[in-house]
């Protein structure tokens, strides 16, 4: 069975001319990248990583200068036309451009179900439910031109999911979304994904969102791609040391409790130390792992110390997005 | 803004569970583009206004200005003697030039600018279906304003011969006028998605027609300038203009010999342009997806 996307070698090189000198631009670089059907994949990457214009890609308005891209089977190069009929896209990126600012919400939605060859009778349904979803019942005879950052969004969201496409392409659904509304959408999406096996490519600046909802992230930067895992997967890969949390009372002084557990074998340094109320919380690089979590709690009992509590630390996927693009 | 759905997750998920197949229709798209179009042309109240007003004093100015010309020179022309008559004609139908040459192309940069032509080409609209969408509002709005002037004219006595004949053969020679014409408003559209800026060429093309076309004034005072009469007879537009005068001021129709040489020619350019045109609007939209500019900011 044919994946629901399939990236392979995709370079897309960019040339202008500045000052009379020809500039070039390797937006993606070599990428390749597959998503099953049915995965809920976040795309991250700084500013001009080079996701959005993957993602034009693979929404057949942007031609590759190098590899093939495949939307459900489909090579959007050779075949646009049927890739089309296969995602629904949220061009985030645009903040509400892509609409029709002087036609209302509704005539937004029927023209993009015409386009898509959506039945009419099942088009009308589905946009009562989607504006009705979407808190915009009340404001669908308004010309966009009118409507908030977050309604255009709204809007916007009504209008990839009209045709029901088997892949969702999401450039930044939540951008300019109240956070009740980023909720709902985030609900919104997680069950497309679960109830109707939705494929969705997710792009984000919001790292919490992702781990949340991503079954796999990918990381671009620079144009290409430098990372492909589950969250926790990364996490643990990308780790810069071996991590343990320990809390312990604060019966004694601090840097008293410093100094023991900068003598302890195991402990190669203190990454971080916090006073919170009646404790403190540290965070330790250590040689092994597993061999610390045996060892020091004994070694902190015979040092006078009283541990409340002692755990792996794990760096958050923001914290392996910053290690992973600043390099 | 707080949110409160009345229809639930589950509420979506259910009305999209029922997906019936989908099946292409190419009428269905390019009505919707029209619809859409028409929908956005009327928002802009004000022009549609002024535009009207503009065209009806136009017709009130040349009523007046038909006291100063001969028309003993404008019979020798062989279009009548009336120049409130030969100067209708011409106002008339220079709202389908424009139409074709310059609104056509001036819809899709504008398109391109405001980031809507991604959402167009992205879905599986057929990229002629698009064109002939836009085409078509333009081509109703030149109805109400071609009507809006003849109307006029006729209140304003203008000697126009209307007739079950000559009406037919007017509307035929308009719609070749269209055809004939959007060929060069589609390549112009090709090229002002590559380069952006390209109305002041448009511009520039229909007021040359314009002028060279005979709007205003019989092409036959050309006579003693053989370029500009051997350029104004290659322009379709004076042949367009020609049958549509001979028509509607002295009564011939589509089957008297000088008006069907007309309708002829406009359909050699017809059948020469219409397709080359779209080949070359293909090869804009190819070229700004390579380049990536199927926006703009």
């Amino acid at each position: 069975m044919a994946k629901a996307i399939e990236i392979k070698d995709v370079t897309k090189v960019f040339t202008s001319k500045e000052e009379g000198k020809k500039k070039v631009l390797r937006a993606v670089d070599g990428v390749s990248l597959s998503l099953e059907y049915g995965e809920f994949v976040g795309l991250l990457g700084p500013n001009g990583a080079g996701k959005t214009t993957l993602i034009k890609i693979l929404g057949t308005l942007i031609l590759p200068t190098d590899g093939t891209a495949k939307v459900a089977g489909y090579d959007v190069v050779k075949e646009p036309d049927k890739a089309r009929s296969s995602f629904g896209w949220l061009h985030g990126e645009t903040g509400g451009r892509a609409l029709y600012w002087r036609l209302t919400a509704l005539d937004n939605l029927k023209f993009y179900a015409s386009l898509h060859n959506v039945p009419p009778d099942v088009a009308k349904k589905r946009i009562d439910v989607l504006l009705d979803f979407f808190d915009l019942v009340e404001d669908k005879d308004k010309m966009v031109k009118d409507f908030s950052t977050g309604m255009k969004v709204r809007v916007m969201l009504a209008r990839s999911l009209l045709a029901n496409p088997p892949i969702l392409l999401m450039d930044e659904p939540t951008v300019g979304l109240d956070p009740i509304t980023a909720d709902e959408t985030r609900r919104l999406l997680i069950s497309l994904n679960r109830d109707l096996g939705k494929t969705i490519l997710f792009t984000s600046h919001n790292m919490l969102e992702v781990e949340k909802l991503c079954h796999r992230v990918a990381i671009m930067h620079k144009g290409r791609l430098i990372a492909d895992g589950s969250p926790a997967l990364l996490s643990k890969l990308h780790r810069e040391t071996e991590g343990i949390i320990l809390e312990v009372e604060a019966t004694l002084q601090l840097e008293r409790v410093r100094k023991v557990l900068e003598s302890l074998p195991r402990v190669e340094g203190i990454l971080n130390a916090q006073e919170t109320e009646g404790s403190y919380i540290f965070q330790l690089a250590v040689d092994d792992e597993r061999e610390a979590l045996y060892e020091l709690p004994g070694e902190l009992k015979r040092a006078g110390i009283t541990l409340t509590s002692i755990s792996r630390s794990k760096p958050s996927l923001e914290e392996v997005f910053l290690r992973l693009t600043r390099k | 803004m707080a949110m409160t759905p009345r229809a639930t997750t589950q509420d979506v998920i259910d009305v999209l569970r029922y997906d019936p197949p989908k099946q292409r229709s190419d009428l269905r798209q390019t009505w919707a583009v029209f619809v859409a179009n028409l929908k956005i042309f009327l928002s802009y109240k004000t022009w549609v206004a002024t535009e009207t007003v503009t065209t009806l004093s136009s017709i009130a100015m040349f009523y007046f200005f038909s006291f100063l010309v001969n028309p003993e020179r404008l019979e020798e022309a062989g279009y009548g003697s009336s120049y409130l008559g030969f100067a209708l004609i011409g106002v008339a139908s220079t709202n389908y030039l424009w139409m074709c040459i310059n609104r056509l192309s001036h819809s899709m940069s504008h398109e391109v600018r405001e980031g809507t032509f991604e959402t167009v080409i992205s879905s599986p609209i057929r990229l002629r279906s698009y064109v002939v969408g836009i085409a078509i509002r333009g081509f109703l709005v030149s109805c109400y304003f071609m009507a809006g002037a003849f109307a006029m004219g006729i209140a304003l006595k203008a000697p126009l011969i209307l007739n079950p004949g000559t009406i037919s053969s007017a509307i035929l020679l308009v719609l070749l006028l269209i055809s004939s014409h959007l060929g060069i408003g589609v390549m112009a559209a090709g090229v002002i998605l590559v380069y952006k800026k390209g109305d002041p060429l448009t511009f520039l093309f229909t007021g040359l027609t314009e002028f060279f076309g005979g709007v205003l004034f019989p092409l036959q005072l050309l006579q003693n300038y053989p370029l500009a009469w051997a350029f104004a007879w290659v322009l379709p537009y004076t042949h367009a203009l020609n049958g549509l005068r001979k028509v509607l001021l002295l009564g011939e129709t589509v089957f008297s010999p000088s008006v069907a040489t007309s309708a002829g020619v406009l359909v050699a350019y017809s059948v020469v342009l219409l397709p080359l045109s779209l080949l070359f609007f293909r090869w804009g939209y190819n070229r700004i997806r390579k380049e990536g500019s199927t926006t703009t900011y």
